[in-house]
């Protein structure tokens, strides 16, 4: 796995062989990343890969054993002086017998926001979340993707350069989730680097710049999508054949040119009627595939074309393995 | 599918320990308590010793020989005033108040009061120990000024429960007055029982009404304007010269009660104050095991908010809930039940600002020291009730026995209580509030910092 150790001045988080052990069991093994100015970062990986605890350190929130994490080029202690960052935790952690108002001004008193300043950001995430016409309700009585919002807002109160996101749209319908990530390019339009973990995949390859993945606490792949699959299966399509009858003997090998003896049609077990396999070249490869399986006697009912996903690239990096 | 309903509810009671001890444990544990309480006080036909002081102000034999008889009771122990001289010699401005809280000035020792001869006032054991016969004179000798003012200030300090005075009548009657302090309302009748049982057993034979009482024998006795009278006691005529005096009478003056619209209801407020002040503020302590639990703690921690300033603001707000309930309750016993709380109102803030601020910081160390809200449920309940038990939220504490009336000086609830019954029932001077303030004051001070100390923990992983 290639991992970019090198981190330029402009990133504003940086994260260097980090290790977190909790009595026997090593939580986080010698990460290392960075985060660039305005790049939206999704770390992905099993549970209990280690997802948190990362996140948790970077915050200050769990104390590292070693390594050094460094926010805008100054290292950070194990805990505090965490001033330009902010972090949204996965739970709705707001004050649900409070308004919206009063949740948002809250949160940036505590952040050391006072007098027009901090009017002018309540009224900012007011607007922002989308949540103007029921800042005076409470936020319990609140839909999901509403306290969503307001949870997100409360973490940035203060303007942060880099924001940590806990799986911000666990629980949320699709309209508030899309209204979640547009809510998050604008703070990347702003500028604001986000770090976020998430189980959605098609959210991480949709809505972020780079992906992160880790599993049993080491960081096992780092780089965009269409790097990740280049570096794990490759970029070959993956086809689907559904025949008119279930197979009673396995085809002969399908071999075409320059594919010869690395793909086949992987013969299912008798009685099946679908065949599978990976194409590099749709146009070019398909007919063949067609013609090998209409000559066995056989026709084909669909064709299914797949271009490789995060999805794949993930269980091909993590296994199929069930993490409890 | 109703055995499947029991049958859910008994799992679920089985892997929840917290409320496994709530059933089963805390019952037995509050049994225990008030077993104790009342197995060595109320209703085992053992009342506790009653702290009494005696004031002879007659001074003849038949009074010095009533007060060794007295000294010989099992069920009273007399205080040694040598050892309380300094709390009973009234300091400028800090004597009773009246009503209204203007303090009243030390009125000066009058000349009759100079003639009184207080002899008999000694201390005692609980098991009736006679002292020496040295050390016994050298105490009366001390003890020679002790005088029936005196003696009131002892009661009304609560350093005893009870005067008893003896005194000579203008019609020649014995009386015994019984000054009491009529919060506990069991001593005066028991030490006036048992003054009546000595007086019936002191022969009359040896007192003649001396001459210049004679004409004022031959009425009919009246009642006491206040207070308490008991039957008047057979005596045996003498047939000595004069006419003799067949009469001795036991009467109870309420030194304290007096003058009070309901004095009762004052003793309890404080009581139920503190018991509501202890469960508000391990209510609000809860809190943040809540924020712990949901990642609030975490979430406000990574912001500006250090975990000093975080559990200094729930302590202030506590105490501050904790003042406006107390002063709510109160207003609504004055309102209500003519608790005279603005006639006390300096008192009582002092007293319901140290005790709001150490029950404040008592919420906040039970919070600190569990895991879960259901853990500190469970702590709460067995914690706050056991102390309002021997702090005498619940049961006087006159009613236990010494050793537990000691134990209950270990919960504040005892130090909060004695402090309200100084304002309002004894209505001291706030100078005489410093050792309820002082041990208030270190209590909140020291369950701060242990809960703070607990808190570490939470500061990171």
């Amino acid at each position: 796995m290639e991992t970019d150790k090198f981190a330029p001045p402009s990133r504003p988080l940086r994260v260097e062989s980090l290790r977190k052990s909790y009595r026997r069991v090593e939580a986080i093994r010698d990460v290392s990343f960075g985060l660039a100015a305005g790049e939206r970062l999704a770390l992905l990986g099993p549970n209990g890969a280690g997802k948190t605890t990362l996140i948790r350190c970077i915050a200050g929130r769990t104390k590292p054993d070693a390594g050094t994490i460094e926010l805008l080029g100054k290292r950070l202690p194990p805990s505090g002086e965490r001033d330009r960052l902010g972090w949204v935790p996965q739970d709705i952690a707001i004050y649900s017998d409070l308004t919206t108002r009063e949740n948002l001004t809250a949160f940036a008193r505590f952040h050391g926001l006072r007098g027009a300043e901090l009017n002018d950001r309540v009224g900012w995430a007011l607007r922002w979340t989308g949540l103007e016409d029921r800042s005076e309700q409470l936020v319990g009585g609140f839909s999901g993707g509403m306290k969503r919002r307001v949870n997100l807002a409360c973490g940035v109160m203060h303007a942060p350069h880099v924001l940590l996101l806990d799986e911000p749209t666990v629980g949320v319908d699709p309209q508030s989730r899309q209204r979640i990530f547009e809510m998050l390019d604008q703070l990347r339009d702003s500028g604001t680097s986000i770090l976020l973990t998430t189980h959605h995949l098609d959210e991480a390859e949709q809505c972020c710049d780079r992906i992160v993945i880790i599993d049993h606490g080491q960081l096992i792949a780092d780089g965009t999508l269409e790097q990740l699959i280049a570096r794990t299966i490759g970029p070959s399509r993956h086809v689907r054949l559904r025949i008119d009858r279930p197979l009673d003997r396995p085809l002969a090998p399908w071999q075409d040119g320059p594919l010869h003896g690395s793909l086949g049609v992987q013969n299912p077990p008798g009685g099946q009627d679908c065949l599978q396999t990976r194409v590099d070249d749709v146009a070019g490869q398909l007919p063949g595939l067609l013609e090998t399986v209409r000559t066995a006697g056989y026709g084909v009912l669909n064709v299914e074309v797949h271009a490789p996903s995060l999805h794949d690239v993930f269980l091909h990096l993590t296994g199929q393995e069930l993490r409890d | 599918m109703v055995v499947t309903v029991m049958t859910v509810c008994l799992r679920r009671l089985a892997h929840n320990r917290v409320e496994l001890v709530l059933a089963f444990v805390v019952p037995i544990a509050f049994f225990s308590i008030f077993a104790v309480i009342f197995g060595s006080g109320v209703g085992t036909g053992l009342t506790p010793n009653i702290k009494v002081v005696g004031v002879d102000t007659v001074g003849d034999e038949q009074s010095r020989q009533i007060l060794r008889v007295l000294r010989e009771t099992p069920g009273l122990s007399f205080v040694d005033t040598a050892e309380s001289d300094d709390q009973t010699e009234p300091e400028k401005g800090s004597t009773p108040r009246q009503k209204g809280s203007t303090p009243r000035p030390t009125p000066a020792p009058d000349e009759t009061e100079k003639d009184l001869r207080a002899v008999e006032v000694q201390s005692a054991s609980t098991s009736g120990n006679a002292l020496t016969e040295q050390g016994d004179s050298r105490k009366a000798d001390k003890q020679a000024g002790t005088s029936r003012r005196q003696a009131m200030e002892l009661v009304r300090r609560g350093t005893a429960t009870l005067a008893i005075v003896l005194r000579r009548q203008d019609d020649g009657m014995l009386m015994a007055d019984l000054l009491s302090d009529s919060s506990d309302q069991v001593a005066p009748q028991v030490v006036s029982a048992l003054v009546q049982q000595v007086l019936a057993g002191i022969p009359e034979t040896s007192y003649r009404v001396p001459p210049r009482y004679a004409k004022t024998v031959s009425g009919p006795i009246g009642m006491p304007e206040r207070g308490m009278s008991e039957p008047e006691l057979p005596g045996t005529p003498s047939d000595a010269a004069g006419p003799p005096l067949p009469l001795k009478r036991v009467e109870i003056v309420d030194l304290l009660g007096k003058g009070k619209s309901n004095p009762v209801v004052t003793m309890y407020a404080a009581g139920i104050a503190v018991m509501f002040l202890l469960f508000g503020a391990t209510s609000g302590g809860g809190t943040l095991l809540e924020e712990r639990d949901n990642q609030m703690l975490d979430r406000l921690l990574t912001t500006g908010l250090s975990m000093d300033q975080l559990l200094i603001g729930k302590w202030a707000y506590l105490t501050i809930l904790g003042i406006c309930q107390t002063t709510l309750m109160f207003a609504w016993g004055q309102l209500v039940f003519g608790v005279d709380l603005l006639g006390h109102f300096d008192g009582f803030l002092i007293i319901t600002v140290v005790t709001a601020g150490a029950a404040a910081a008592f919420g906040l160390l039970l919070a600190t020291l569990c895991r879960t809200r259901g853990q500190l449920n469970g702590l709460s309940v067995v914690v706050v009730l056991s102390m309002s038990a021997l702090g005498g939220s619940m049961v006087p504490r006159y009613l236990m026995s010494p050793g537990l009336r000691e134990a209950g000086l270990w919960t504040f609830n005892a130090w909060a209580l004695e402090g309200y019954d100084k304002v309002f029932w004894r209505e001291l001077p706030v100078s005489e509030l410093w050792p309820q303030m002082s041990v208030l004051m270190v209590c909140g001070a020291v369950f701060l910092v242990t809960a703070r100390g607990l808190a570490i923990r939470w500061e990171t992983d």
